[in-house]
């Protein structure tokens, strides 16, 4: 079990991490997201011994802590990764996986350089710079939450708050893409 | 810490002498080089001038993405793209060194050869 934190924020990932004794690594640059194609949280992926995918992107959760919200019961998805440790049977076939996740787009790896200029710009001061590189990277990539949600605390604004629900309503409305596997939602 | 997949620099040039320390890759008679890899260099009088290369020239040949910013020049360099290739069409998960909350640094493959869940989680 590996967890990383596609954090700017030491402090704000600590509170999550209380009792946790598996790695739990930081990724201020979202260089993951960049590797993976990822563009939402939680995204999981389960890795055999070999280094081999055998599970890639997949919007999974191990609680219902946000089952009101997102609908998805976690149940189901630890039955699935228990039975992948117990006897190493694979959600879905090699095949299936290859087709699973889409690749970034060229907007979409551009979006990831400008997010990473905008937070080095916003480290030295350069509030204007980074203002600059956090809008490229939202034109770049609309509907990626790991540009547009990861973005509101870094300017001030509230993860939590109107313009999520606001952003969630045009996430929805775009068809809710998602670079992997989307649970089914129960809502 | 520094993480070669991910690269900012204050501006496009990057003089010759600093590539390697920058970029893991010297400029060669016989191409761009990294121990035994040798990229070729199809033109190589717009690659190097005066004794630079432009970052986004050397990132091309290299199939990695990257962008200067006008404003400040900060140039940035993605991650070759054929690691992320290499998840998406032959599911060979990419090795990544990150640092933990305290700054030790971990690698994915400092748990090969044990089943791994890896998870992407954020306060936001």
């Amino acid at each position: 079990m590996i967890a990383v934190a596609i954090d700017e924020n030491v402090d704000n990932v600590r509170a999550f991490v209380d009792g946790i004794t598996y790695p739990v690594l930081m990724d201020p640059q979202h260089l993951l997201t960049e590797l993976y194609a990822i563009s939402n949280v939680p995204t999981v992926l389960l890795i055999d011994e070999d280094d081999r995918i055998v599970q890639p992107n997949w919007n999974a959760y191990a609680s219902d802590t946000f089952k009101e919200f997102t609908g998805v019961e976690s149940a189901d998805q630890l039955e699935i990764i228990r039975r992948w440790v117990v006897d190493g049977t694979p959600m879905m076939t090699a095949d299936e996986a290859r087709e699973a996740v889409g690749d970034l787009s060229a907007d979409e790896e551009q979006a990831r350089l400008h997010f990473r200029i905008a937070t080095h710009l916003r480290d030295r001061g350069d509030e204007e710079g980074a203002a600059r590189n956090f809008d490229r990277a939202a034109e770049l990539a609309p509907h990626d939450w790991t540009i547009r949600r990861a973005m509101l605390p870094l300017r001030g604004g509230d993860p939590f708050g109107q313009t999520f629900l606001d952003l969630y309503a045009e996430f929805n409305a775009a068809g809710r893409p998602y670079h992997g596997v989307a649970p089914k939602r129960h809502l | 810490m520094t993480n070669d997949l991910v690269l900012l620099a204050d501006g496009p040039l990057i003089n010759l002498d600093q590539l390697e320390a920058t970029l893991g890759w010297t400029l060669k008679p016989q191409g761009l080089c990294r121990d035994d890899t040798c990229v070729l260099v199809p033109d190589r009088s717009a690659l190097e001038r005066d004794g630079a290369v432009d970052a986004r020239a050397v990132a091309r040949l290299l199939d990695r993405p990257a962008i200067v910013d006008d404003g400040s020049g900060v140039a940035a360099i993605g991650a070759p793209r054929e690691l992320r290739r290499g998840a998406l069409h032959d599911l060979h998960a990419p090795d990544f060194v990150l640092p933990d909350l305290d700054g030790t640094p971990h690698a994915l493959s400092d748990h090969r050869s044990k089943k791994r869940l890896l998870v992407a989680f954020s306060s936001w």
